[in-house]
């Protein structure tokens, strides 16, 4: 009898998770709108007393954000690209094959993850400058985050792969394919939605990368904007409203952007694209 | 030369060339900085010697002084505290919204790319703002949990021995559920409806459903869940800088972070490294999952 | 192929520099510090204009961030590519001076004419000291003492600053007012370098030192801030809070006392709505002995460089320029023999004198090349104290066996 009112009750819950899982974000936007002891106010307040937009364009300008927000983007396009092109068919072939050495493959590629990013940073750069790419920094930085991004990439697309039908490629082989062929004009278009998908979230947590690049990077024009936002803390001042100004900014383009395209990502994912 | 070639385009050349290139890449990149580890643990390092590969040798001496450490044991546990209790609330919590969200109500897609947030914020981001929610004083936690009645006195979340741990839990569970929640999702909709219908016309109730059906063909996608989210959390850095330096105390230090604080605090390189390759171990427990859950795989 | 194209752009840029950097003779002398990153620096400022005068020699400066400072440098000498000068916090140069990775300028500061030893004070120059060696200069200083509210004091009936720790937490009581959310006190017993900057005076001033830091009296104290944290008089929140966010409560009305430095003042200026003032950090018994914590930074030259009588030009440039530092930049020359000029600002100007007579107690960390190891068994050992998993004086004791085993 109530079931009419059942999918309208979902909603709700629905949105009431919503609202406590996006609190921190909406906690960003706020402090950064207070002014310098209001943020240490207790009680805190919910909503600014005076909400301070200016900040935005100062910090905006003092920065010198836009340099920063391009770099990452350069860097998480760079990053992405290698790992779609070096991912893609390695994920390929781990699917296709069920033996020891496929086990034995994809046990390194976890494995290979077992140093955090802060403990690598010192044998790349020393083999980094080694080989003078330390002269290409953001090029260094492309190449030791998409190592780091590798495997969860990796991991994704294969499972993509593995809900390709085996008898697709199969006959497209007996129709005369070459396996070149048949992976180009079959498999692929077939896992094509999930790839992108995965790609688009490796250039999203990519377009964080921190560690790496404050230690590569040292002209100041090219560090990405992860970089930038940790020049905020010095020893004895961190201008909190700055820093999550600063924030709000650095996130909000990326989070328009997913927000625009979640609605892809997510049924891209779940309704046919890894089935 | 020609069967080469006729190999590299229709045979097993081509499979080895697809997974070389990204093996090969990967050895370089991640392969050596390992080895470069390893080789550092068992060594004498100091700022002169640090661009070398070979240094006099130190044998077990910096493995002995790290498990000497007077901080050895609470770091050990707190390791297993913050993994275990982050990868369940993650796990639960992700699996449970993608539960909830494979329910169909309107809105359900476009509400469920919202859980998503956290996985585009960067995590030096997302330690600030939660270093703000959870301050003692100004905090906005304990603000909410006293106008609920739930707490009297403010929790100290990250000067409080023990709650600091906890507090990064908290903060880490918020990051990674986007994570498991899509990862879950994903696998959720991989099964087939047809297997729930025949189910309930068995007269299987929801619980049976969830337990003979959606578990088992889960499987795989748990084991890749799982065993991600174990590498994740043990790379975990970002959080510990912005919330509690690993204190009180040590109370809320993890090998990871000891790891970074040993090289890159107290310029203790080898021991840094001794550290980051014992936790080589429990990387070792996540590939073995992972590896062991691709053998239940359904091939489309 | 964004790849290709970004390492395209890389070479551009590259090329670019090289087209920029000028034809002649130039010598370039490459300095590093943390100045100029969130605004104009000492380092950054003098820089700038040195490169103006348009001699032979070209700075090329880069800011590096505080945290990021000492492992970039070590990295860069490692490999080849540290530069001519770099400045250090003070506790941090030992690290590099005793292993020989700066230079040591003991003749060329001998027989300069605008550097001199007698004029720094002793703590500063203590810390650029190695094997009766001079490897650096001393390029600011700084200390601790207590900021406080004079309207809660006055509220709370108290007329004159606290003298002894005792005091200190005593007043603390009386100035506590939950019902407001004001504690007495804030500090910060951070688990960093901020902790042990703070704690360490204590030890020092009971009669011990960094190779001996069990003493009765800093247990004592040890004691007493527990006693304030426990109570309510001071947050439990000083064991994570950093000493700039420590002293924001102090301004936003939320502590009636602060331990913290002169670097506080201005912002204090503009954001506290209240009168306060600064007075010597207590002592352990009444009339008993000062001390007080050495901060600020200092000057050195690698000893990788290629051109050391450059670099040393441009360390006497800097070192020139020191009457500046006050005035424009609100940081403590490390030298008897410069004026302060008053500027104008009531509180300022007393806080300064404060400071200034603080600074005769200063003391250094160290020096010691294992120093951050020796500050984390210190620090370890405040925390551990404080949150009552060790008494006072087991957590000292731990703490001396681990620095008894770094300093040999």
């Amino acid at each position: 009898m109530t079931r009419p009112y059942v999918p309208w009750f979902l909603l709700a819950i629905a949105l009431a998770l919503a609202a406590v899982y996006l609190f921190p974000l909406y906690w960003m936007y706020v402090t950064s709108m207070k002014s310098g002891s209001e943020i240490f106010a207790n009680p805190p307040t919910f909503w600014p007393v005076d909400p301070d937009m200016s900040i935005y364009p100062s910090v905006w300008v003092r920065r010198t954000m836009q340099t920063y927000l391009w770099n990452s983007v350069l860097i998480a396009s760079g990053v992405t690209a290698i790992t779609v092109i070096l991912g893609t068919g390695c994920a390929y072939v781990l699917a296709r094959y069920r033996s020891g050495w496929i086990d034995f493959g994809l046990f390194m590629i976890l494995m290979l993850q077992v140093l955090p990013a802060s403990v690598m940073i010192t044998p790349l750069f020393v083999g980094f400058n080694q080989i003078g790419l330390l002269n290409l920094p953001r090029t260094a930085v492309v190449l030791a985050a998409a190592a780091k991004a590798m495997p969860f990439f990796v991991v994704l697309v294969r499972a993509t792969f593995m809900s390709v039908p085996r008898e697709l490629e199969e006959a497209a082989l007996v129709d005369g394919n070459s396996r070149v062929g048949a992976f180009f004009s079959i498999v692929l278009p077939l896992a094509r939605n999930g790839i992108l998908v995965c790609a688009i979230l490796t250039f999203m947590s990519s377009f964080g990368e921190y560690i790496y690049s404050k230690s590569i990077i040292q002209d100041g024009s090219m560090q990405p904007a992860s970089v930038g936002l940790s020049g905020f803390l010095g020893p004895n001042s961190s201008d909190w409203n700055s820093i999550m100004a600063y924030s709000a900014i650095y996130v909000t383009p990326i989070l328009a952007v997913f927000v625009l395209l979640q609605r892809r990502i997510v049924s891209g994912l779940t309704s046919g694209a890894l089935k | 030369m020609a069967r080469i070639f006729n190999s590299m385009r229709d045979g097993i050349g081509f499979d080895l060339i697809l997974v070389g290139a990204a093996m090969v890449f990967l050895l370089a990149l991640a392969g050596l900085p390992l080895v470069y580890n390893i080789l550092m643990s068992f060594q004498q390092v100091d700022m002169f010697t640090l661009g070398e590969l070979f240094r006099p040798l130190a044998g077990f001496t910096n493995y002995v002084a790290v498990v000497n450490a007077p901080e050895f044991w609470l770091v050990t546990r707190n390791t297993l505290i913050f993994v275990f209790a982050s990868m369940a609330g993650q796990f639960v919590l992700g699996f449970s919204l993608a539960l909830f969200f494979a329910q169909k109500f309107p809105g359900a897609a476009t509400i469920r790319g919202l859980f998503l947030v956290s996985w585009v914020m960067p995590g030096l981001v997302v330690g600030a703002i939660w270093s703000w929610i959870l301050a003692g004083d100004f905090g906005v936690l304990n603000t909410i949990l006293k106008a609920m009645g739930i707490i009297e006195a403010p929790i100290f979340w990250k000067s409080d021995p023990n709650f600091s741990i906890w507090a990064v839990v908290i903060a880490n569970i918020w990051l990674g559920l986007a994570f498991n929640m899509l990862l879950l999702s994903v696998g959720l909709a991989a099964i087939p409806r047809d297997l729930y219908e025949a189910a309930e016309l068995d007269g299987a109730n929801a619980f049976q459903r969830f337990w003979t059906i959606t578990l088992p063909m889960m499987r795989s996608t748990i084991g890749a869940v799982l065993s991600l989210g174990l590498i994740g959390t043990l790379q975990q850095f970002d959080l510990f800088p912005a919330l509690t330096e690993g204190g009180p105390a040590n109370t809320s230090n993890v090998a990871g972070y000891w790891a970074w604080q040993m090289s890159f605090k107290l310029y203790d390189f080898a021991k840094g490294a001794t550290i980051s390759v014992m936790m080589f171990v429990l990387v070792l427990i996540a590939s073995v999952v992972y590896v062991r859950s691709t053998r239940h795989e359904v091939r489309g | 192929m964004q790849f290709t194209k970004l390492g395209l752009l890389a070479g551009l840029a590259l090329g670019a520099l090289v087209a920029a950097s000028p034809a002649m003779a130039q010598t370039v002398v490459k300095v590093w510090s943390i100045d100029g990153i969130d605004r104009p620096g000492i380092a950054d400022t003098f820089s700038k204009e040195f490169n103006e005068q348009n001699t032979d020699i070209q700075i090329e400066y880069r800011a590096i961030p505080f945290d990021d400072l000492v492992n970039e440098t070590l990295r860069a000498f490692a490999t080849g590519n540290a530069p001519d000068i770099v400045s250090f916090d003070n506790p941090d140069f030992a690290l590099f001076s005793s292993r020989g990775a700066m230079l040591d300028i003991t003749d060329r500061v001998k027989a300069s004419d605008v550097i001199s030893k007698a004029q720094y004070f002793e703590g500063p120059l203590n810390s650029v000291s190695w094997d009766g060696k001079l490897f650096g200069v001393p390029k600011y200083t700084d200390t601790i003492g207590v900021f406080y509210n004079k309207d809660m004091f006055a509220k709370a009936g108290i007329t004159e600053p606290p003298q002894t720790w005792a005091q200190f937490a005593e007043y603390a009581e009386k100035l506590t007012d939950s019902a407001n959310n004001v504690y007495g006190a804030t500090f910060s017993a951070k688990a960093g370098e901020e902790g042990t900057f703070q704690f360490l005076p204590i030890i020092q001033a009971s009669g011990g030192s960094y190779n001996n830091v069990n003493t009765e009296g800093a247990a004592e104290v040890l004691d007493l801030w527990k006693k304030m944290i426990d109570n309510g008089w001071a947050s439990k929140d000083v064991l994570t809070l950093g000493q700039w966010d420590s002293t924001g409560t102090f301004n936003s009305g939320n502590a009636a006392m602060a331990v913290s430095g002169p670097w506080e003042i201005d912002r204090m200026v503009e954001d506290a709505k209240f009168d306060w003032g600064v007075t010597l950090l207590p002592t352990i018994t009444e009339g008993g002995e000062r001390s007080s914590a050495l901060g600020g930074f200092d000057w050195g030259i690698m000893s990788s460089t290629k051109h050391p009588d450059e670099a040393f030009k441009v360390l006497e440039y800097y070192v020139s320029q020191d009457d500046r530092l006050f005035p424009e930049f609100g940081n403590l020359p490390a030298r008897g023999d410069i004026e302060l000029p008053a500027t104008g600002i009531e509180k300022k100007d007393a806080a300064l004198k404060v400071f200034q007579e603080q600074l005769q107690y200063a003391q250094p960390r160290g020096p010691h090349p294992e120093w951050q190891k020796i500050s984390k068994a210190i620090y370890d050992a405040m925390q551990a104290a404080l949150t009552g998993q060790m008494s006072a004086k087991d957590a000292l004791d731990q703490a001396q066996a681990t620095i008894k085993g770094i300093v040999g």
